[in-house]
């Protein structure tokens, strides 16, 4: 018999939350797909290229950690704004699974489009 | 409220950042508080001039030093001990692990079982060409303890094993330990690309 657990009692909002922030790699790899961005810039890039409401205390330790696993590297530029800023840009195996997990994403997103359509046309 | 006083909640904030670091690398806590001064600098001051208003909302944005740096350190400590494979590096990171989530508790009591259940058979058959009487006791009340050959009550019971404890134990304890540190290392693995996918510092 099936059983209604916590899990199985997400809320929509919750829902939206955790796609959000499962998309939050693949929004980082590909803002820095055209070359080097420190943190800020980062954060800004994806405010304003799509709708992912990123917290700040959430993408600097996923920095960190996709620099451990090698997919970005950085360095520290001095700047005009008296402080010097660390900069990311992809690795080759960054930019060979931002080019995976992208190819995924087209395919996902299409299926389930397909999948929804009907629900479009039941508005 | 000053310019200095604005700097002073700054460092504040950065030195209980770098507080709850303390469990990492000297080279990589000092990194992440210079580039969270570099971001904290930079958006307070976005309009040209560091303001109370701009200071305490990038603060807030930030969260809590302490659960920014714990996301640090979880990941340091996992990643560590990913690639280091000792058992105490992996018992730290479990250990860690442990702190956030039920899963992690789990994790650990398993490993804690395993590398005890492993080295006490490793140690015992390690001591046993330079003290005999280590063994694998059975004991008059029924029950069976290892290495007890070097107490008092070993007198009470008998050795079950003789010398091939040192083969016996070598392999079990080395088999146990291995398999531990496999479990450790499989359940890590799958912890962080948890977190990965996540972007979130538990599970």
């Amino acid at each position: 018999m099936a059983r209604a657990g916590s899990d199985d009692r997400v809320s929509p909002e919750k829902w939206e939350v955790q796609l959000r922030k499962g998309c939050l790699e693949l929004a980082i790899l590909a803002a820095l797909w055209g070359g080097r961005l420190y943190g800020l810039e980062i954060l800004r890039h994806l405010e304003s290229g799509s709708n992912l409401i990123v917290s700040e205390g959430t993408v600097y330790p996923l920095l960190s950690r996709l620099k451990s696993l090698g997919v970005l590297q950085s360095e520290w530029v001095e700047s005009d704004a008296g402080h010097p800023r660390k900069y990311y840009s992809l690795t080759p195996l960054g930019r060979h699974r931002a080019r995976d997990m992208a190819r995924f994403w087209e395919g996902f997103s299409a299926s389930l489009s397909q999948l929804l359509a009907p629900l479009g046309k039941g508005k | 409220m000053t310019s200095s006083s604005h700097s002073q909640q700054i460092e504040t904030y950065l030195r209980r950042l770098r507080k709850g670091l303390l469990n990492m690398r000297e080279e990589d806590a000092r990194e992440i508080v210079e580039e969270l001064r570099s971001h904290i600098l930079e958006k307070a001051a976005a309009g040209g001039e560091l303001t109370l208003a701009g200071v305490n909302s990038t603060l807030a944005a930030l969260g809590s030093p302490e659960e920014l740096a714990s996301q640090y350190v979880t990941d340091d400590l996992l990643a560590r001990a990913e690639s280091s494979r000792a058992p105490w590096v992996i018992l730290r990171g479990v250990f860690h692990w442990a702190t956030l989530s039920v899963s992690g508790f789990l994790v650990f009591i398993v490993c804690v079982v395993g590398y005890a259940f492993g080295g006490s058979f490793l140690i015992a058959a390690l001591a046993k060409p330079l003290n005999p009487r280590v063994g694998l006791w059975m004991l008059d009340n029924g029950s069976y303890s290892l290495a007890l050959g070097m107490t008092g009550r070993a007198k009470e019971g008998r050795e079950l094993l003789g010398w091939f404890l040192i083969p016996i134990g070598l392999s079990l304890g080395g088999g146990t330990m291995l398999l531990t540190t496999h479990f450790g290392l499989w359940c890590i693995r799958r912890f962080r690309q948890a977190r990965q996918s996540l972007g979130v510092a538990g599970q």
